[in-house]
């Protein structure tokens, strides 16, 4: 094969006489290593408990403020969004200024000033900092939280939900939360349209009043102000904001899920999947682990080009346009993912790699080479975060509120350059947790079938944008003409194995009577299951358990029983009868029209991957279900029936007929799956038809 | 992300410095046409290393759009020198960052390394410079990578086509009717014959600027230029630069695009002055007026008093040519798409008929004030605008002077650039509508 289909290299004859003292072979040396400098910040504490960062910085007239209040997450249940919203409001108007007052003020001298559920983030010209700080501390201690402006917000809140209804990346970032950490933690809380809805200007206030305090909060200043301006600012704007006691909330352990399970949200007409695998991590910032496990991290797919995620996946395959993993320390609970959009056909393919890559981390040692690069790229990432005094706040801010050594960020660069191959492979047994793990997929249904594999159970969970259990609706229009009683007429002659009605029914006619006996097994225990029809209408079931009948039901045409061994017997009434009138038949769709059952064609939906059409039958008491018959082979492949439970509660009974074998000229089913309140799979060791069977079975 | 399509116009358009914070710097040619910009800062111990090629999506001709954007991704492959995958691979053991974008009109790459990795990094450039490689596997490859990069920036994300939908009709001759992105067709119609006259034709010395900021002494930067970039032969072909026949619409575009999307928008392109003209800089301040901030005309009327909208803005793109102002409007929840249009109008036509107050002129020089000094903290930032303002306009030190510009423009340049551009004629208009 050809090395290089094209090489730019024609002049290289002129330029090597051009430059001969150039050895373009090798990559030049680099000169002595730079110092890395720290610059220091400082800290000092209001009498009200507010604590100020102040990192200096003159280099230009420009200063930034960060109010960050710390308080421990808490659940808020079915006014979810509250505390985001508050934040919004904030902004909105004082008691003595409106909404256009103060957007006017900010921008008129250029600075911004953003209010969030934690405080808010300033910049502004050093000249314009009083205006600005004016404002903030307006807003922050006089706000009016004005019904009128809440309704804004809230309408906003609600058209921007709706429109991350359909936004594959909004959905992967909000059902990645639910997922991880449960709807009962606060990370796996959402906002949704009915949450942001029961939000009023009390539940506003109250969360203000309660959690807003200056001793649990940080006032970090970055810019060009000096230690004694920093003082006197934050006294001046904050001094009198009055402090109190905070409540902390106590968290649900958050613990990763048993096996690795597939979670799917379907979206309409997507032409990439965004795949997460994912779960929740307990490692906390600046903890022992945090520095190794972040490397090993790095390597997988962090920050850097050359990891491996982005080098199998783009570089090598072609599946993305970018593919990494995230590790995120965090003080209550932190999480895991390692992501890629890719184009539908390669679902399963990138899910294959991603999974390949997490177990070759953990189980085959890194390559030195693979380390050293990851941990030089790492050191000049830290280097270069030192550009943005930002930074240098963010070590100071954080060695305070994690309680972490005062030279963490000192040491930083030390500890990184200790890591070892031994570290990184400890590090991966500890956190890269590949049959531990959600496989979660947003993406086209077309793909979804693929990934059943990857589930340890072999179940994909449904959910919808906002992380509920929904099955999916993947039904299509049928095409025109398709009526219920041409799909009836097609499952009549595929069960007879003709090719007209006129054969098919004399048949039937012929069919005297049915027995099947089948095997299931319930936990340990092996049932047999025998089933049997006679013309016209009778119908007879009986369960043994060890070769005694525990269960058995009959109905010999206008009357019968259910016999239980532990309950003893009744007589089937009402709807129970009812039902059995139409089960004793062979082929109860015959009998629809007859007995004042409606057939309605709903569609084509995949039953196992084939097209089948779905039917609703709905009873003459009004009992609907659905039944599905395949479009190709024309048999019926499922039935969804949805009845009420004695407690009141609906409950849905999906039975599925596969393996349909031809006794005697007519087709059965060998293998029945029953799923819903109980799970159970009939396997049919044995068909008899036309055996002469006795009356006596059914009476 | 690396490898993105950029806009020009975004990092031109709203950065500089005032007079207090002047960006000094140096500059030369080498004798094979390689402009060279200095700018030493040795207040953190990196440097930014960048490579600006004067070739877009601009300089493409039909059947082969999407080029400049490809190669860009292709010129990572390697070089004689350097294996396929092993230019990452150097910079991230140097510890530094590297990445690229295309636009309209250029080609940059960059590396920010530590200080003392300055000459590895001219090496690797001047390595893409004289004779870059590539496989046929990283051509196959970066193919895929590249229509994956489609997909996710503008076929699964909602209202991700909008800037292709506004350019194709917002152009019918100029090559900005297609977008940096291009044609999938294209790239896979793409001969190896192709790809040679691309690269020997825009990647040559005398159409590229190399521009350094941070930790180093010019000095020895100055040698190490020589070393690896002087022995470069200048190019020789003729390169292909488009014809600006048209400079604003004659007639009204209007269209409806079914998208995945809840919200209905829609999209006003009116066309606008190249950047740089005198006219450029009052339509960029009128974009301001418009949007900039929450008490700009259009959130005050249309988010927060008549609450139509979710989002809303008018941006101005400027670009080598006459480029376009994009005003959009992200409509809120149960809001009809005509109504929120017929707002935007209103507001357009309040400043063609009065005057801005002396109070909003002076909101807008403070707003560009604000722009210009906090900006551009960061080298890779001051290299990429020294060698914009160069590749442009031939005058790096725009970078410290442009904001004059904007002083100068009075309230009646912005009544009268409003007249003249925002007309109904001058115009695309976009309803984005959901598919069901």
């Amino acid at each position: 094969m050809k090395k290089s289909i094209f090489a730019f290299a024609a002049l290289a004859l002129a330029f090597s006489t051009a430059s001969a003292q150039v050895d373009r072979s090798k990559a030049p040396k680099p000169s002595a290593a730079p110092e890395i400098k720290i610059k220091d910040a400082e800290t000092f504490k209001l009498e009200n408990g507010l604590t100020v960062v102040l990192v200096e910085n003159h280099k230009r007239p420009t200063v930034s403020f960060q109010l960050d209040i710390d308080y421990v997450p808490f659940l808020e249940g079915d006014k979810a969004g509250n505390s985001s919203l508050a934040g919004q409001l904030l902004s909105t108007g004082t008691t003595t200024k409106s909404k256009e007052q103060i957007d006017e003020a900010l921008d008129f001298v250029g600075a911004s000033l953003n209010t969030n559920s934690r405080g808010f983030f300033a910049s502004t010209l050093t000249k314009h900092k009083d205006v600005v700080l004016g404002l903030a501390s307006d807003i922050l201690l006089n706000p009016s939280f004005s019904q009128v402006e809440l309704d804004k917000i809230k309408k906003q809140t609600i058209s921007g939900l709706k429109s991350n209804k359909v936004d594959a990346s909004a959905i992967a970032a909000n059902v990645s939360n639910v997922l991880r950490y449960g709807s009962d933690h606060p990370y796996g809380e959402i906002e949704t349209e009915e949450s942001v809805e029961a939000i009023t200007s009390e539940s506003i206030k109250e969360f203000y009043t309660t959690y807003f305090r200056p001793n649990i909060s940080y006032l970090v200043i970055v810019g060009d102000v000096n230690r004694k301006e920093a003082e006197a600012l934050s006294k001046k704007y904050f001094g009198a904001w009055k402090k109190a006691d905070v409540p902390v909330a106590t968290l649900p352990k958050v613990e990763a899920p048993e096996g690795t399970q597939v979670v799917f949200v379907p979206r309409e007409g997507a032409v990439q999947s965004v795949i997460n695998v994912t779960y929740p991590v307990d490692l906390k910032v600046g903890s022992e682990d945090a520095i190794k496990a972040s490397v090993m991290n790095n390597i997988l797919g962090g920050g850097i080009f050359s990891g491996r995620l982005m080098q199998n996946l783009r570089e090598d395959k072609g599946y993305t346009y970018g593919a990494r993993s995230a590790l995120r320390s965090d003080e209550n609970i932190g999480y895991f993912t390692a992501n890629a959009n890719v184009r539908n056909e390669v679902t399963d393919s990138s899910v294959t790699q991603f999974m390949l890559e997490l177990n070759r981390l953990r189980d085959e040692p890194v390559e030195a080479s693979d380390l050293s690069l990851t941990l030089n790229s790492m050191n000049g990432a830290f280097a270069r975060g030192l550009e943005s005094s930002q930074s240098i706040a963010s070590f100071a801010l954080n060695t305070i509120k994690y309680n972490l050594p005062k030279d963490y960020y000192k040491n930083y660069l030390a500890k990184l350059s200790a890591v070892s191959v031994a570290d990184i492979q400890e590090m991966a047994a500890k956190y890269i947790l590949p049959n531990n793990a959600y496989i979660f997929v947003v993406g086209s249904m077309d793909v979804a079938e693929s990934l059943k594999a990857f589930d340890t159970d072999g179940n994909i969970t449904f959910l919808n944008y906002k992380g509920e259990v929904e099955e999916p609706n993947t039904m299509q229009d049928a095409p025109e003409g398709v009526t219920a009683e041409k799909v009836y007429d097609d499952y009549v002659l595929a069960f007879t194995a003709t090719t007209d009605m006129k054969s098919a029914l004399k048949k039937i006619k012929k069919l005297k009577d049915v027995t099947t006996k089948g095997k299931a097994s319930v936990g340990p225990a092996e049932l047999d299951i025998n089933t049997f029809k006679k013309a016209p209408n009778m119908y007879a079931m009986s369960v043994l358990y060890g070769g005694a009948e525990v269960q058995k039901q009959k109905f010999n045409g206008t009357s019968g029983k259910s016999i239980n061994m532990q309950t003893g017997a009744s007589d089937l009434e009402g709807d129970e009868l009812e039902a059995m009138k139409i089960q004793a038949q062979f082929i109860p769709e015959m009998s629809y029209a007859t007995m004042g059952y409606t057939s309605t064609v709903l569609g084509v939906d995949k039953v196992n991957g084939s097209d089948a059409y779905v039917i609703e039958v709905t009873s003459p008491k009004g009992d609907k279900s659905k039944v599905y018959f395949d479009v190709n082979n024309h048999l019926k492949v499922k039935n969804v029936s949805t009845g009420e439970a004695p407690t009141g509660e609906s409950f849905t009974s999906i039975t599925e007929f596969k393996n349909y074998k031809n006794h005697d000229g007519y087709l059965f089913p060998m293998t029945t799956e029953i799923s819903g309140a109980q799970d159970l799979t009939i396997e049919v060791k044995e068909v008899l038809v036309n055996s002469k069977l006795s009356s006596d079975i059914f009476n | 992300m690396k490898k993105t399509i950029a806009f020009a116009a975004l990092g031109l358009s709203t950065i500089a410095f005032g007079q207090s914070n002047k960006v000094e710097f140096t500059e030369y040619d080498l004798p094979n046409g390689l402009h060279v910009i200095l700018h030493q800062d040795n207040s953190t111990p990196i440097v930014a290393v960048t490579m600006m090629y004067h070739v877009g999506s601009k300089n493409e001709v039909v059947g082969r759009t999407g080029m400049a954007h490809f190669f860009e991704h292709l010129l990572f492959e390697g070089s004689e020198n350097i294996g396929r995958g092993e230019f990452d691979k150097y910079i991230e053991n140097a510890g530094g960052v590297l990445n690229a974008n295309t636009s309209q009109d250029r080609t940059f790459y960059y590396e920010i390394l530590p200080s003392n990795q300055l000459e590895l990094g001219l090496w690797l450039e001047s390595e893409r410079l004289l004779h870059s490689k590539v496989e046929t596997k990283g051509i196959e490859t970066q193919r895929e990578v590249v229509k994956e990069e489609k997909r996710q920036r503008n076929d699964n994300t909602p209202y991700g086509s909008i800037m292709q939908e506004s350019f194709s009709r917002a152009y019918t001759d100029h090559p900005y009717r297609w977008t940096p992105i291009g044609s999938m067709e294209d790239l896979n119609a793409a001969t190896e014959q192709d790809f040679i006259d691309f690269y020997k034709t825009y990647y040559v010395p005398n159409n590229a600027v190399l521009s350094l900021a941070g930790d180093f002494d010019i000095a020895s930067a100055k040698k190490m230029i020589a070393k690896y970039f002087s022995g470069i032969p200048k190019g020789t072909r003729e390169m292909y630069v488009p014809e600006v026949k048209e400079t604003m619409l004659t007639a009204e575009v209007r269209d409806t695009i079914y998208d995945n999307i809840q919200l209905p928008a829609v999209i006003q392109t009116y066309r606008i002055p190249a950047q740089g003209t005198d006219d450029y800089y009052a339509v960029d301040l009128l974009g301001k007026l418009l949007s900039q901030g929450s008490s700009s005309r259009l959130q005050k009327a249309l988010v927060d008093e008549k609450q139509l909208a979710l989002g809303v803005g008018a941006f101005p793109f400027g670009m080598e040519h006459p480029g376009v102002t994009l005003a959009y409007v992200i409509t809120q929840s149960g809001v009809d798409p005509k109504d929120a249009e017929e707002a935007i109008q209103i507001e357009i036509d309040k400043v063609k008929k009065d005057l801005i107050t002396d109070k909003e002129l002076q909101k807008l020089k403070n707003q560009v004030e604000a722009d210009f000094v906090g900006g551009n903290s960061r080298m890779a930032g001051i290299a990429e605008s020294l060698a914009n303002y160069h590749m442009y306009f031939g005058d790096a030190n725009l970078l410290n002077t442009e904001i004059k510009k904007y002083l100068d423009v009075t309230p009646a340049d912005i009544q009268r650039v409003a007249n003249k551009y925002f007309t109904k004629d001058n115009r695309v208009v976009l309803y984005y509508l959901p598919k069901q």
